[in-house]
Formats: structure tokens, C-alpha cells, sequence
């Protein structure tokens, strides 16, 4: 039956355009070594293995967990592959969460990664739909449509993209290991070219190589670690069709309820108020309003007042993307572990340079799909 | 052993094995056998509390082609779920560790694969480590091949053999009208079948198919609801290996041994020889050999009750394979196994597995009844 389960461990590579320093295997194999040296842990103390990466085309390696086995110590191990779009990074963390809270795994490691210059991301990230001609547009081309409506529906200034990513990258610069960390002023967002109307080349996440893994353990395991867990307080993750009339693609219904069901389960009334930081998953920067929206932190078209207010910064009402998120780091397999991850580090007190004072509660959050793909969790300092 | 909650599968659909459908993309060729499955059931899609996939993108020839699939799965509202590029068989193994939480009763577990989309023998060259075996054209007949060699090598087992092994497969897959070859063939004639790469002959391997499946798990209190004769789960276990074709002994599969030992002991029971119906996946006669000494199959119970089915060896749809063993488990157990009926079959083994070489294996045994009270 369903039981308590900690985040222990936490690892991440340094994350860059290009690491040519390793294989994917050794990329990998840095942030497990990491994960498990953080929880004080061998590879002999991991019951079961998880990975979770994005499209396998983005290297050209074919299933790709089978020949990392080794380098995640998965030998004579259960061994999960998940793959849920862009939320994958997230929803790896969450399977295997679910193993713990089966009961029948104490300890289990989540590995997620990308090594995105292996390949071509724009032809990898293009899906070649049923009855519609193959644009090759890339996530970007896919998405700029959703903030076009976003603007349309809430009046949403055309400062507010700027203004979300210049705050990113000005978090990035306190993040070591983040991808991007020179800064970039509101000006200097708004005058890069636009890339995908109205998405400009400043407000779009980079294309890195990276990995990030987490140690998952119950209870009993957790009490036992070197280090004050992050406690998993509730996880969910939830997925709608894309092809239904009517369907809220700005405000997916997926998202609303997947949080509440994070909410409810963690016992959450009112997130403004009980939820001190958040990671969330803003690969373009007009998704920061969107997703304040969508996860119920004010009402529909009022996202990006909070922007405009500035209550989204460091040492505001509540920083978003205090690591600076995907806008400054994106190898997208491990994109939403790394939010979950950093999620756990502010409850842990463990941010660094990148801390939020006094964390409580912290939400993870990823999407993927054609914003389809919900996977989100609430940690805490307390059990 | 904790006492476990008490899982059955419920319901199987599955479409016939073909080598090629032309009228269908993956995701329709999907939608049908969700709505027999929750036909048999007697529910709609609302009723079933988490749904799991299992497909690969690589045999899709596109990016996200799972992402697809949501819309048949009946994802409106949105669903609790989740998407593994494995076998659907696998996905079965997460539902039912989710089901053990406790926060769900009930799954929709689907695999789907349009394998005549691509090459399935340079797709699954993709699969191997691109450092050092990829390149040099390694293909999964050829490490299959490498595999037989080691094995005969090792063991003595001669070409007859494997052509007996073969033949017994080929045989029982004529009384299944879901496999794709349906032609009984004998030893001496599978033996005149030219090498694909030697030692292994052509008529030793799948043919190329696809076809889709869809299975219902559900938890005791919810199972007997849906199902009149459920197929409960008495245990249930996975193990990976290496990959490197170097760092294994290719003639044992200690990985499926050691998921064996997990899923009787959680069963209670001591070997294969304690079940009515075995259903291996075994991609070759070889590897069919090697399963039954990892999971104890004597030869008795070879001869009389190992994949009644056909197994793979009469039809392989890529990401089905493994959830069709599954699926034949429950037919039978459930008395609905038609002209392959094992009479009164009471307990079964599954054994599923992807990867090269017998990779990584996943071994279930279930039964007529509940296994904790």
C-alpha cells in the first residue's frame, strides 16, 4: 500500500551546447555518480533503475537505456524506460516514486538525459502528423501558435516574454551548472530576431546536452540518509488527446488537473500562499503567465500581471525558475527531472548560490506533448 | 513475503498478426482492439482508473507517435498516465506495481507497432551500443546467430534440434487463428529452409508483423466486476543485463533466471514444471532452449505445454509480442483459448523480453485463483 518516499539524492552534469568531453554513456554516468554520492549511496544500495529521455531520434540510438545499462549499474535490475514527450524528465522521477510507494523497493535511482548535439534537434522534434504536411518547425514552430493565443485571449503586452526571460537568465548566473549563464537584459531580448512570431531567438530555450538523476527511497531508507530529505508529498501525472473540439490548448484541462490533484493530495488549499518557489517547465518564455494560469496561481488572464509586478523574481512573492529553468538549460529529456530536482533542493536548503530562503513547499512541473503531457509533484521540508 | 493486493487480468484483445495492414496507421489500428477490451469488460473508458502504452518511435519512423495513441485510449477527459518504449508487457509490470500503492484499482495497458513502416533488422542495429557494436553492422540475426553458435557450441545441441524446437512452435501456431504463420511445418521440412545467418535457417525465425493489443488489469474487489474468470497475478518480476555482447556467457540468461526465482518465490511455487501453460517469448529456437533452463522447463513440459500459441516464432508484432504472452495466459486460464485450449489449465508462466540476446526479461506466473487471502 501506498508509502511514504523522499528524494535523497540529487545529481546534474554541468549542462552545454556541446559536451564533446564525454560519451553518452559518460555523460550519464556524471550525474549518477553524483545522485548517489549526494545520498551517501552505492550502486549496490539501488533496488531498481528508471531513465527517461525524449525522442530516441534526437541521437539516432534506438532504445537507448539498453546500452546504458551498465553505466547506470542497472545490471541483474528491474529496469524502466519511460518516455512521455517533454515531460519525460518529470515522469521518469514519478515512476519511479511509484516503485518506492509500491513497498516493493526501498531505494531507486531516476536517470534522465539528452545529448542533443549528437543530433538535429529541429528534425527530431518535428512529428510527422496524419494528414498534415511535414513543416520540419520544430518545437518552436509548434508552440508559437499557443502563445499567439495566449496574448490574444489576455491582452498580454508584448514586454512580458522579455521581461520572463531576462529574469531566467539572470537566475542562471547563480546556477552552476546551469547551460546559458551570461545575462541578458529586457532590451536585449527584445531586440534578437523573431524566430517563430511571436517567440524571439532571446525568449527560446537553448539546445544543451546534460542529465540529471534522482535517488528515490522510502521512509524508513530516507531516515537513514547522511542529509535532511526532500519528502514527496504527492505526484501525479496526466495526459489528454489532442484532436477534441473545443479543446483549451493555452489552459489545458490536463494541467488543471493534474495540479489539483497535486494539491489536494498534498493537502494544498491555496498555492499563492502555501507554495514558496517553483520550477516549471517554460521552454518559451510566454509559458511562464500560461502556466501561473494554468496551475491555479491567479486567475485566467492574470499571469502576466504577476510577471509585470515582478513577484516572480528572486526575493519576491514567489521566484519561478529559481535555477533559471529551461530557458537557460535544456537537454529535454532531463529538463523535467531537473525541475523536480531543483524543486527538491529548495526544500532541502541545498540550492546554493540559487537558494530560496525558508522553502516549505516546492512544486515541480513539466509538460510535453502538444501540451498534453501533465507530471508534477509537491515536496517538503516535513513529512 | 508482505501480503500483495490481489491483481487479475481481466480482458485481452488483440488485432490478427499481419505482415502488413494498408489501410491502417498504428494508432487506428489501436483503437478497435481498446474498444473489445472494454467491451468484454462491460465498461467504458471511464471506469478504468490509469492507462500505460508501450511503442517505439524508431518502428513508428516518426517522433511522439505514442502521443497519437491518447486519442483512441479515450484521453477525455485527461487520464492518469503514463508511456514506456518497451514492450507492453512491461507497461503491465508498472500497472500492476501502481496498482499495489493503492491509489488505483484499474489499468488500460496498450502496445502498438507499425513494424512494416521501417526495417525492423537496421532499426534494431540502432539499438546496439553506436561506439563500438553498431557500427561494425551488427543486426538482431546476426547476434542471434552469434548467440546459436555460442549455445551449440557450449551445449552440443545440432541443427535438428533447433528444427524440433522450431517445429513444435510452428505446429501449435496453426490453431491459432491470431498468429500470422498458421501453416504447420515439420522438422525435416524447416530444416530445408535456407540459413538467414548461420546457424539459423530462415524458417527458425518471426516473420516481420504488426498488429495491436490492449489488456485490462484490475485489483480484487474491482476484478471480479469486470471478469467472470479473471487470471490473477502470483507473481511478477524484471531483470536487465549488459548490453555488451562481450561482457555476457550469450548461452545463459541469468537475468530471466533471476526474474524467475523473484516472480515463484512471490508465487509460491518451485519451477515452470508447477504451471499447465508456459508462454515464452523466444525469438529463436535457441533462445527458447536458453529460457528453459533459466526458468526450469523440463522437457516434458516442453513438449506439452510451452506456447500453445505458436509463441514468436508464428508471429512477432514489435511492443505486442511480449503482451500477447500475457494475453494468452489469461485466454487460457479463462477457458477462452479455443482450439488451443490446454484442458483445465490452472497456474501459467510468462516469460517476455526485449533487447538483443535475451537482454532484459520479465517472468509473471498467475492463476484461476487468488494467491494471498
Amino acid at each position: 500500500m501506498s508509502r511514504a518516499a523522499a528524494v535523497v539524492g540529487v545529481g546534474q552534469t554541468k549542462h552545454a551546447s556541446r559536451r564533446a568531453d564525454v560519451s553518452i554513456a559518460g555523460l550519464v554516468r556524471e550525474a549518477v555518480d553524483r545522485a548517489l554520492a549526494d545520498a551517501g549511496l552505492e550502486h549496490r544500495d539501488v533496488d531498481a533503475v528508471v531513465m527517461g529521455k525524449a525522442p530516441d531520434m534526437l541521437e539516432g540510438v534506438a532504445q537507448p537505456e539498453q546500452f546504458l545499462a551498465g553505466a547506470v549499474g542497472a545490471h541483474l535490475k528491474p529496469y524502466v524506460r519511460v518516455h512521455t514527450a517533454g515531460s519525460v524528465g518529470a515522469s521518469t522521477a514519478l515512476a519511479a516514486t511509484t516503485l518506492v510507494q509500491s513497498g516493493l523497493y526501498e531505494r531507486v535511482l531516476a536517470v534522465a538525459w539528452e545529448k542533443q548535439s549528437e543530433g538535429n534537434a529541429m528534425w527530431a522534434l518535428s512529428p510527422n502528423m496524419p494528414f498534415t504536411p511535414p513543416l520540419v518547425a520544430g518545437a518552436g514552430g509548434f508552440f508559437a501558435p499557443y502563445c499567439r493565443a495566449y496574448i490574444a485571449k489576455t491582452g498580454c503586452p508584448p514586454h512580458i516574454g522579455p521581461v520572463v526571460a531576462a529574469n531566467a537568465r539572470d537566475n542562471a548566473t547563480r546556477n552552476e551548472y546551469a547551460h546559458l549563464r551570461e545575462p541578458m537584459t529586457v532590451e536585449d531580448v527584445m531586440s534578437s530576431p523573431v524566430l517563430w512570431d511571436p517567440i524571439r531567438f532571446g525568449e527560446t530555450c537553448p539546445s544543451s546536452d546534460g542529465a540529471c538523476a534522482l535517488v528515490i527511497a522510502s521512509e524508513a531508507a530516507a531516515k537513514k540518509g547522511p542529509r535532511k530529505p526532500a519528502w514527496i508529498k504527492s505526484g501525479c501525472s496526466y495526459a489528454e488527446a489532442m484532436w477534441v473540439p473545443g479543446r483549451d490548448q493555452v489552459s489545458p484541462r490536463a494541467g488543471r488537473i493534474c495540479a489539483k490533484a497535486v494539491y489536494d493530495k498534498a493537502g494544498i488549499r491555496d498555492p499563492w500562499k502555501e507554495i514558496q518557489t517553483i520550477e516549471i517547465y517554460v521552454p518559451f518564455a510566454w509559458f511562464e503567465p500560461m502556466w501561473l494560469e494554468n496551475l491555479g496561481f491567479c486567475e485566467v488572464g492574470e499571469g502576466w500581471r504577476i510577471v509585470d509586478r515582478g513577484e516572480q523574481k528572486m526575493g519576491a512573492h514567489l521566484p519561478v525558475n529559481p535555477s533559471g529553468g529551461v530557458l537557460a538549460t535544456n537537454p529535454i529529456g532531463a529538463s523535467g527531472m531537473l525541475r523536480l530536482g531543483e524543486a527538491a533542493l529548495q526544500v532541502m536548503g541545498r540550492a546554493g548560490a540559487h537558494q530560496v530562503p525558508n522553502v516549505r513547499n516546492a512544486l515541480g512541473h513539466a509538460y510535453g506533448g502538444g501540451a498534453q503531457y501533465f507530471a508534477m509533484w509537491i515536496v517538503s521540508e516535513a513529512l | 513475503m508482505t501480503r500483495l493486493r490481489n491483481v487479475a487480468v481481466v480482458a485481452f484483445a488483440q488485432l490478427p498478426t499481419v505482415a502488413h495492414d494498408p489501410h491502417r496507421t498504428s494508432t487506428e489500428m489501436l483503437y478497435p482492439v481498446i474498444r473489445r477490451a472494454l467491451a468484454d469488460c462491460g465498461v467504458e473508458r471511464g471506469a478504468i482508473d490509469f492507462q500505460i502504452a508501450g511503442s517505439v518511435d524508431y518502428m513508428d519512423g516518426r517522433p511522439f507517435g505514442f502521443v497519437q495513441a491518447l486519442d483512441v485510449m479515450g484521453s477525455w477527459p485527461a487520464r492518469q498516465d503514463l508511456h514506456l518504449e518497451m514492450d507492453a508487457a512491461f507497461g503491465a509490470h508498472y500497472a500492476w506495481i501502481k496498482i499495489q500503492t493503492g491509489e488505483i484499482d484499474s489499468a488500460l495497458v496498450v502496445g502498438h507497432g507499425k513494424t512494416s513502416e521501417g526495417d525492423p533488422r537496421r532499426i534494431l542495429n540502432l539499438q546496439l551500443d553506436p561506439y563500438y557494436q553498431a557500427a561494425i553492422g551488427l543486426d538482431p540475426i546476426a547476434t542471434a546467430a552469434l548467440q546459436a553458435s555460442a549455445y551449440m557450441a557450449r551445449t552440443g545441441a545440432t541443427d535438428a534440434d533447433l528444427a524440433a524446437v522450431a517445429a513444435r512452435n510452428r505446429t501449435a501456431g496453426a490453431r491459432n487463428p491470431e498468429a500470422q504463420l498458421r501453416e504447420a511445418a515439420t522438422a525435416d521440412a524447416l530444416r530445408e529452409t535456407p540459413w538467414a545467418v548461420e546457424p539459423l535457417r530462415t524458417g527458425y525465425l518471426p516473420p516481420v508483423g504488426e498488429s495491436a493489443t490492449c489488456l485490462v488489469l484490475a485489483a480484487e474487489g474491482t476484478a471480479e466486476r469486470l471478469c467472470d474468470r479473471p487470471a490473477w497475478i502470483h507473481g511478477v518480476e524484471q531483470r536487465t543485463e549488459l548490453q555488451t555482447l562481450g561482457a555476457r556467457d550469450l548461452t545463459r540468461s541469468p537475468g530471466a533466471q533471476l526474474a524467475a526465482e523473484q516472480a515463484y518465490a512471490m508465487a509460491g511455487i518451485g519451477s515452470a514444471g508447477d504451471a499447465d501453460v508456459v508462454e515464452l517469448m523466444a525469438l529463436t529456437p535457441v533462445e527458447e532452449l536458453i529460457l528453459h533452463d533459466a526458468l526450469g522447463v523440463d522437457a516434458r513440459t516442453a513438449a506439452a505445454r510451452v506456447n500453445p500459441s505458436g509463441g514468436a516464432l508464428c508471429a512477432h508484432p514489435t511492443m505486442s509480442t511480449g503482451l500477447i504472452r500475457l494475453g494468452e495466459a489469461f485466454r487460457q486460464l479463462a477457458g477462452r483459448a479455443g482450439a488451443r485450449q490446454v484442458p483445465d489449465a490452472r497456474r501459467a508462466v510468462v516469460h517476455v523480453q526485449q533487447g538483443h540476446c535475451l537482454q532484459q526479461n520479465l517472468v509473471w506466473v498467475l492463476g484461476r485463483e487468488r494467491r494471498w487471502t
